[in-house]
């Protein structure tokens, strides 16, 4: 991991005056965390668009992304399940239209997760007890049911695997309906991982990755917010 | 913070030789008349100093003009003056060699005025200086062992135990002594520490966590002062003896201005909640519930309870207590037919059943069945913990009908002795539910009786609970403080 890589990342946001990572800064953040993300490419002219889908794989989901867009899906800003090069061509010009006026405009194009299981993984920072990490039910169940529990960092591994096993929607992470157990040790690192960006890098104030499907047993944070300070 | 932890002597604070108390009025009950009293009362045997800058005497003794005129050594102040001459008295308690001070005198930071924050911040300093503050605006210490007590207990126990307390309020502290004294409790050291200018919760914590005379913990808070120094003292008492915190104000007052869901969804009540869970302290609601964990906490042994029997009679018992187990970890497993068998042949009939809950239906049963009975089911090797659901109020009844006293008729005494052979013949403890549907002013004898009847129980060494669901609530504390120990 590189706590470098991450504070230049925070660094250039600052600059511009932000208060929050694109999803693809942050995901390169996370990925500095060894905190496994979705493949993924930003495109901003077209004419690098076909290429970029070839290279991350049909199919792909396209994203339109820019610096003051927080929540792209209430902003229908998101296309999963893009299966041919000339069908991204036509959603990227969408897209951009969509976001005509904001000067970074680009699309992210990202391979595709499938996996019907979507987790939270967050970061707070309590004015009492310091960084603290989130787990929980992800997708549109998060605001809906929060169920989810809390674990102040640093976290050890038994930390992270308790906090798992404290929301009510738990056997989510078993075998079920035909889908593996989920690999709890590899979501455990995830949870470690975040209290520890949480420890290293006093300028992130707060952290969403939600949804973290689990492909197969395996789980990969799909979208991301970082909150600097 | 005051002096290192490692260089204060807690022990000439929880047990002072002598006592000196600063501020004693001639006129009228001031709190320095009213704590002497206090610990005239409940027997305080060393000397006390009394000092008023008046001199003269008060009630027979001597008041001395300033603390330097005391003539002996002390080892703990307590100090009652106005706020604004505090410092100069705690200051003159440090340099006449006093390990610590109480100081109940109100004034300082509470008020929220910059004379109040600057008088609390001159007695930090001079804490500083080598003289451990407890308080101001305090109620002080209980030492049951040492006869210290607080302002307003003079009544309080002298059956010093294994329960330590601390609290920011003074209130909650007294009533938190007073409510331990009726229910049989036993305390090794209660603090109020009010505003907790010097010594707090989490030094208080990491000294009762070496604190042999202490076996378990009990905290009510409102605040900390540093949350990283109280998860760790938190988490290493946890590890070697139950801490039970109530933690007052969990509403999550005053949104922040946040743009993650996980940000607004982290408000202080859940993250108080994780970070109790995190370090393994017990997360109690109500002092009520905190009286009821810390008897299951020093009257049970340190244990996970699974497999319980449930033994006595009332309406939906069964249901009622199976339902509620569940949430705890508990089961009630049903007897095999040859024990039932065993069993049914002792119970009256009809309306009585041997499963596991045993209804008895009679409430007159005499002692020595449910005693057999009781022997009977601790031989299933799935028991681990017995409940006997009691039903004495039915004895107000039989003293009607015999014309004879309640307590006189009411065979607790010959019930609490059976219990107690039971448990030292099988190994498994019993806890008893003393419900008392019968509490109104037409039934004081029955109210009296129940009091007598649950101190001979828990001087038997066992707990009482008032209703099943408190029973199987604090069990259920039990058994999720211990899981989490041993794994």
């Amino acid at each position: 991991m590189s706590t470098a890589t991450a504070q230049q990342l925070i660094d250039t946001a600052r600059r511009e005056g932000r208060t929050t990572l694109s999803e693809y800064e942050a995901k390169q953040l996370l990925a500095a965390y060894d905190i496994p993300v979705t493949r993924e490419t930003l495109v901003r002219q077209r004419g690098e668009l076909a290429d970029a889908v070839r290279r991350i794989g049909c199919p792909v989901v396209l994203k339109g992304c820019a610096a003051h867009i927080a929540h792209k899906t209430e902003k229908n800003l998101v296309r999963v399940d893009v299966r041919t090069e000339d069908e991204a061509l036509k959603i990227f010009d969408e897209l951009m239209a969509a976001m005509a006026g904001e000067a970074d405009a680009a699309v992210l194009v990202q391979e595709m997760i499938s996996g019907r299981r979507e987790l939270v993984v967050g970061l707070t920072r309590d004015p009492q007890f310091g960084a603290c990490v989130m787990f929980g039910l992800g997708g549109i169940f998060t605001e809906i049911l929060k169920d989810i529990s809390f674990r102040k960092a640093p976290l050890e591994m038994r930390d992270a695997l308790e906090m798992m096993q404290e929301i009510r929607g738990r056997k989510i992470l078993k075998a079920v309906r035909g889908m593996p157990a989920a690999d709890t040790e590899a979501l455990a690192r995830i949870l470690m991982q975040v209290g520890a960006i949480g420890l290293e890098l006093p300028s992130v104030a707060e952290i969403d990755l939600n949804p973290v499907i689990l492909s197969g047993a395996r789980p990969v944070a799909v979208d991301a917010l970082v909150v600097i300070k | 913070m005051g002096a290192a932890a490692g260089s204060t002597d807690f022990e000439r604070i929880f047990h002072p030789r002598n006592l000196a108390i600063i501020g004693v009025s001639k006129e009228g009950i001031g709190f320095g008349a009213g704590i002497c009293n206090s610990l005239r009362a409940i027997g305080y045997s060393g000397e006390i100093y009394l000092v008023n800058p008046k001199g003269g005497t008060w009630n027979g003794q001597t008041l001395y003009p300033s603390v330097e005129d005391i003539p002996g050594p002390f080892d703990l102040a307590i100090i009652a003056v106005a706020a604004p001459a505090v410092p100069a008295a705690l200051e003159a308690c440090r340099l006449k060699g006093a390990a610590g001070a109480s100081i109940v005198s109100s004034g300082f930071k509470e008020l929220g005025t910059a004379e109040g924050l600057a008088l609390e911040q001159e007695i930090v300093a001079i804490a500083k200086k080598g003289i451990r503050v407890i308080g101001p605006n305090c109620f002080g210490i209980y030492c049951p062992r040492s006869g210290l007590t607080m302002l307003p207990g003079p009544d309080l126990s002298r059956q010093s135990g294994p329960i330590a307390f601390s609290s920011q309020s003074g209130g909650m502290a007294v009533d938190f002594a007073n409510l331990g004294k009726s229910l049989g409790l036993k305390f090794s050291k209660m603090v109020s520490f009010g505003n907790g200018a010097d010594l707090r919760e989490t030094e208080l914590l990491r000294y009762f966590r070496q604190d042999p005379e202490t076996g378990a913990v009990g905290m009510y808070i409102e605040g900390v002062q540093d949350g990283d120094a109280f998860f760790h003292a938190l988490k290493t008492t946890a590890a070697v003896k139950p801490v039970i915190v109530n933690k007052g104000g969990l509403s999550d007052a005053g949104a922040r201005a946040v743009q993650s869901h996980t940000a607004s969804m982290g408000g202080s009540g859940r993250i108080w909640s994780s970070i109790l869970r995190q370090a393994n302290a017990v997360q109690v609601q109500s002092m009520t519930e905190m009286a009821d964990a810390c008897q299951a906490f020093t009257l049970l042994p340190g244990r996970v309870y699974r497999g319980i029997s449930v033994l006595g009679g009332g309406g939906a018992l069964g249901v009622a207590a199976a339902d509620a187990a569940e949430t705890y970890g508990l089961h009630i497993p049903a007897f095999h037919d040859d024990l039932a068998g065993r069993i049914d042949a002792l119970l009256p009939k009809p309306g009585s059943s041997p499963g596991n809950p045993v209804d008895v239906a009679n409430p007159f049963v005499p002692p020595k069945t449910i005693k057999e009975i009781m022997r009977l089911s601790a031989s299933d090797p799935r028991i681990d913990l017995q409940i006997f659901n009691s039903l004495i109020h039915h004895y107000k009844n039989m003293a009607r009908i015999t014309g004879r006293p309640l307590k006189e008729v009411t065979p607790y005494l010959e019930l609490a002795d059976d219990i107690q052979a039971v448990v030292a013949e099988t190994g498994k403890p019993i806890v008893v539910i003393l419900f008392n549907p019968k509490s109104g002013m037409d039934h004081l004898d029955v109210v009296e009786m129940f009091a007598d009847a649950r101190r001979a129980f828990v001087q038997r060494g066992i707990p009482v609970f008032n209703t099943l669901s408190d029973g199987l609530r604090a069990l259920g504390h039990l058994n999720a403080y211990y899981e989490r120990k041993r794994s």
